[in-house]
């Protein structure tokens, strides 16, 4: 790992989790546990497919540990850990088949299954398959605030590629 | 631009599916509700709401959290919570709800069940 792809990846994780603090001030508009805007999949999305998905992998991994210690949820770990996973597990299967014009599907599909496995890991943790009655809420809140945060990495994409500052994978 | 509508298609359709199972499940209704109060996987407390004279609460306590359960006839609800996220008090109360309350961070779970099977339909 050289300085360069060092870098890249230290700042990525700060954005994602500045994005993921000011988004943790912010309630939720409906009550469902598990719902939320997820900005931070934007970062996700852009490292998935403007670098490389262990460069993805590094920056969630790192941001939902910084998140959950800095916002003192370290309780909502699990939970996030599970959803963080699953969702960079989708979009790794996603990545060969979307053009860099269908980047908001990675957004779509990533923010679903990132719901898909906190719901997952709720009712392992509680034993309560009950919580199961969340999930048809956290696909419909999932798909719309994915596609939204899918076309920002889009565009974020489409305007570094203008300026020639995507750089690609730096080792 | 084949595969983007492809896409569009499928998303739609998941979105579609989504909405419409969303809305009967928060549609849904118990019967006469019991409700079970689960902590950690183990059910703590069962109270059949209708039976329930005289409004009360209590509190259950968590590692260092606690959340306060208030229950009036044919209701229930958590009425204070120490969790970061607060959505079990802003789910407020379920009286006949399929759609449990939930605060994930304490690993607390009230349960609406009826006494006979699950769904007993679903009423406006
Ligand atoms: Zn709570």
């Amino acid at each position: 790992m050289n300085v360069k792809k060092l870098t890249r990846l230290a700042l990525l994780t700060t954005i994602a989790l500045i994005i993921f603090m000011v988004e943790a001030q912010i309630p939720p508009p409906i009550p469902i546990p598990g719902i939320k805007l997820g900005l931070a999949n934007i970062v996700t999305v852009y490292a998935m497919f403007a670098l490389s998905p262990g460069d993805a992998l590094a920056v969630l991994v790192c941001r939902v540990f910084l998140g959950s210690v800095f916002s003192g949820q370290l309780m909502t770990l699990f939970y996030s850990m599970g959803g963080g996973l699953l969702c960079w597990l989708v979009m790794l299967l996603l990545r060969r088949l979307l053009s860099k014009k269908q980047l908001w599907v990675a957004g779509v599909f990533g923010a679903m299954f990132h719901n898909v496995g906190q719901i997952l890991v709720a009712i392992a943790l509680t034993r309560t398959p009950g919580l199961i009655a969340y999930l048809p809420v956290l696909l419909v809140s999932g798909i719309l605030t994915g596609a939204f945060t899918g076309l920002c990495a889009q565009f974020l994409l489409a305007q570094l590629d203008k300026i020639g500052q995507n750089g690609g994978p730096a080792d | 631009m084949k595969t983007q509508k492809f896409w569009l298609f499928l998303v739609g359709a998941v979105l579609l599916v989504s909405a419409v199972a969303g809305m009967l499940v928060f549609r849904g209704r118990t019967g006469a509700a019991t409700a079970s109060i689960y902590q950690d996987g183990e059910c703590i407390r069962t109270i059949a709401l209708d039976d329930v004279n005289k409004p009360f609460s209590f509190t259950v306590e968590w590692e260092d959290g606690c959340n306060v359960i208030e229950v009036e006839r044919g209701r229930i609800r958590v009425a204070e919570a120490d969790c970061p996220d607060q959505v079990c008090v802003r789910q407020g109360w379920i009286s006949n709800s399929v759609v449990p309350i939930a605060c994930l961070p304490h690993r607390l779970v009230i349960q609406l069940e009826s006494a006979g099977s699950g769904v007993d339909g679903v009423a406006g």
